[in-house]
């Protein structure tokens, strides 16, 4: 990205230009900021939904910008109309994953929180989208069953509901998930700082990101003119919007700084 | 000045010319960035955030939203050491160490990158003289004594750092100068109308200026002869003959109404203004920045915007012609900042004055009840900014000897070339 240096809309390339996709703005917003998809899978009630609510409060903090598909909602709209037989689970998959991708595309974090229990499905929606994350929300059916968060299990042991997984469906665990969170024995906050560290460790985010929203072409452009410098200069420029002057001084600074300039003649 | 002679023999020299307004927080940053007041935004020491009538901001160092010569040079690798250049506070991290400039609030702020080189200086150093402080004193010898000080201070901490720091680049500012001829010119000059022969102070410029050329000599001593060098200026001095009440002449020419006539001499302050019987005000300072009450856009406006261009062409023509007390032309320039820069970032002034080629300030103070003054409403002050200041530069591929045509803006760029950034050689 050297080429998109100062001026930049000047010198944005015919090359550049066919990436638009938008096509409204006439910012070159594709394959400048990309971001990545965060996918969760385990049984149901393991806590997907709640790790994946948790992950989105905390990159959505470091400034990232985040969408959460999850399973239950999708199936309302996006999938609406599918069923659980396994072609219908795997459309159910390839759908969100195409979703994932195209927000992973236009820079945002895509998080999914879908039982997605066939392990091909995963693989070909790994494959798709290829920044991907796999968290596997492993959990002891029988502690699932307990929480049964909505009430779902019961059901589906009185035989009210087929198909379900865990009870009368099949659930494939990942063999290679980037994650793995024991649900049974670490607290939801300690899940969380899990599946934080590896984005951290697998470069996808940065510690100490600053809550700023900065397209990554910026980013990378400012690191390279500030140099070490760089998080404490973006942390600077933060805090002077958070004291909410323009100036990024305080008043008892202002009026300091503005004796000075009267006493020097500057002002009158 | 037996040790600049010897940076001027090795090198070239020659005038520098600054920018519209010749003022040191613009003129700085400009050079720094090679950027012109309009492209970032900077027309003043304080800059209209929005057309109310009281958003002024100080120009701060987050003001400057161009890339400076040591943020290209970070990006680049190269370390620099940057001390007092305006607007610099609240310090910014850079790849190298920073000392902020005399806008830094106190010696209580953190005026340092990094942190830890504060409490290192002034171990060293003492506190840290950001500038010459009671400045507008009739105490002339102790003035002087704290002009010495702040410069003696300044270059100390530069060869401190040259010679402790790692660096590809040093920059200081040093106000001292500034603050002499601002201080001491009337006691110097005989063409001064001050002037007064056999003075105590009439010593005063050619000592100090012996003084800093020790002062540059032992720094040259420190980095060698092997470092290139640039001594530069944002502006140049030269006497002030007097003042123009812009907001006088305003009142008096009808622009500007105050609600009740003032009872003695005030500063302008939006309170005390009939907003609706106003079309124009003015800043003082070295030079004037008008401002005109337009409908729309100022919060009572009255200008009906389709009479703004009718406006300030009255209002040039009028201050153009405008000469001293006895009718005589003083040279005045009055210019739309479009016609100064080819883009105008934030909230520029709808035109800027400049008085009697320098020689004239502007006064924005009212209650003075003539349009001309004699004497500065903000205390003693005989120098005004001149448009030319000087370079010298030592060690840097140009031609040897005297260089006409070099301006302040060329300096961000010669500085570029010498360190072969983008791609430049």
């Amino acid at each position: 990205m050297d080429r998109v240096a100062d001026g930049m809309k000047d010198r944005v390339t015919d090359e550049m230009k066919d990436r638009v996709t938008d096509g409204m703005t006439g910012e070159v917003t594709e394959g400048l900021s990309e971001g990545f998809t965060v996918w969760f899978t385990g049984l149901p009630s393991s806590g997907k939904s709640t790790l994946a609510g948790l992950l989105a409060e905390a990159l959505t903090g470091g400034g990232l910008r985040v969408e959460t598909l999850d399973g239950d909602a999708v199936r309302t709209v996006l999938t609406k109309g599918l069923g659980f037989s396994r072609e219908d689970r795997d459309e159910n998959i390839r759908r969100i994953a195409w979703l994932s991708r195209l927000l992973n595309r236009h820079g945002v974090v895509a998080i999914t929180a879908a039982i997605s229990p066939y392990r091909a499905a995963r693989e070909q929606a790994r494959a798709d989208i290829g920044r991907f994350v796999e968290v596997y929300v492993n959990c002891p059916l029988e502690v699932a069953m307990a929480r049964d968060v909505k009430g779902l299990y019961a059901r589906a042991r009185r035989g009210e509901i087929a198909q379900f997984t865990g009870v009368s469906d099949p659930y494939e665990e990942p063999l290679t998930p980037e994650v793995v969170v024991q649900t049974d024995q670490e607290s939801p906050r300690e899940s969380l700082q899990k599946i934080l560290g590896h984005l951290r460790e697998a470069g996808w985010v940065r510690e100490g990101m600053t809550p700023v929203a900065l397209p990554t072409y910026l980013v990378e452009r400012l690191q390279r003119r500030w140099g070490e410098a760089f998080e404490l200069r973006v942390t600077d420029l933060l805090s002077r919007e958070a004291l909410g002057a323009e100036e990024g001084i305080q008043e008892t600074e202002r009026a300091q700084i503005m004796d000075r300039l009267r006493s020097l003649g500057y002002l009158d | 000045m037996p040790n600049l002679q010897g940076l001027i023999r090795r090198g070239t020299f020659g005038l520098l010319e600054s920018v519209v307004p010749p003022i040191t927080v613009p003129a700085w940053a400009c050079m720094v960035t090679g950027r012109d007041p309009g492209a970032l935004g900077i027309y003043g020491f304080r800059n209209r955030k929005d057309h109310s009538y009281d958003g002024l901001a100080i120009a701060m160092s987050h003001s400057v939203s161009e890339p400076t010569i040591w943020d290209r040079l970070g990006a680049a690798g190269l370390r620099s050491v940057v001390v007092g250049v305006p607007p610099s506070f609240p310090p910014k991290p850079l790849r190298g160490l920073m000392v902020s400039c005399f806008l830094t609030p106190s010696a209580q702020s953190e005026y340092t990158w990094p942190a830890s080189l504060k409490p290192d200086l002034e171990a060293r150093f003492g506190e840290y003289l950001f500038d010459v402080t009671d400045f507008r004193t009739e105490d002339k010898s102790a003035l002087l004594r704290r002009v010495h000080a702040v410069t003696a201070q300044k270059f100390a901490i530069a060869r401190h750092l040259a010679e402790t720091a790692a660096w590809d680049f040093l920059m200081f500012v040093d106000m001292g100068p500034d603050r002499l001829h601002h201080g001491f010119w009337k006691y110097w000059d005989r063409q001064h109308i001050k002037y007064q022969a056999g003075n105590p102070f009439e010593g005063a410029f050619p000592e100090y200026y012996a003084f800093l050329d020790r002062q540059i000599g032992e720094l040259l001593g420190v980095i060698g002869e092997d470092t290139a060098v640039l001594v530069v200026s944002d502006h140049g001095a030269k006497r002030m003959d007097g003042a123009i009440c812009v907001n006088e002449w305003l009142r008096r020419e009808g622009y500007l109404t105050l609600r009740e006539p003032p009872r003695n001499v005030q500063r302008l302050e939006p309170a005390m203004v009939d907003w609706s019987r106003t079309r124009a005000w003015g800043e003082g300072g070295y030079y004037s920045r008008i401002f005109l009450n337009v409908k729309g856009r100022e919060p009572q406006g009255v200008v009906d915007p389709a009479a703004v261009e009718g406006l300030r062409t009255e209002l040039i023509q009028g201050l153009e012609a405008l000469g001293d007390e006895a009718g005589r032309p003083i040279g005045t320039r009055v210019y739309r900042p479009e016609e100064l820069y080819p883009t105008a970032r934030g909230v520029p002034p709808d035109l800027i004055a400049i008085f009697g080629d320098l020689y004239w300030r502007s006064v924005g103070s009212v209650g003075l009840l003539q349009v001309w003054t004699r004497e500065n409403d903000t205390g003693p002050d005989d120098a005004n900014h001149a448009q030319s200041g000087m370079f010298v530069a030592a060690g840097l591929s140009m031609p040897p000897g005297q260089m006409s045509g070099m301006r302040l803006l060329d300096i961000a760029p010669l500085l570029a070339r010498h360190f072969e950034l983008d791609g430049t050689h």
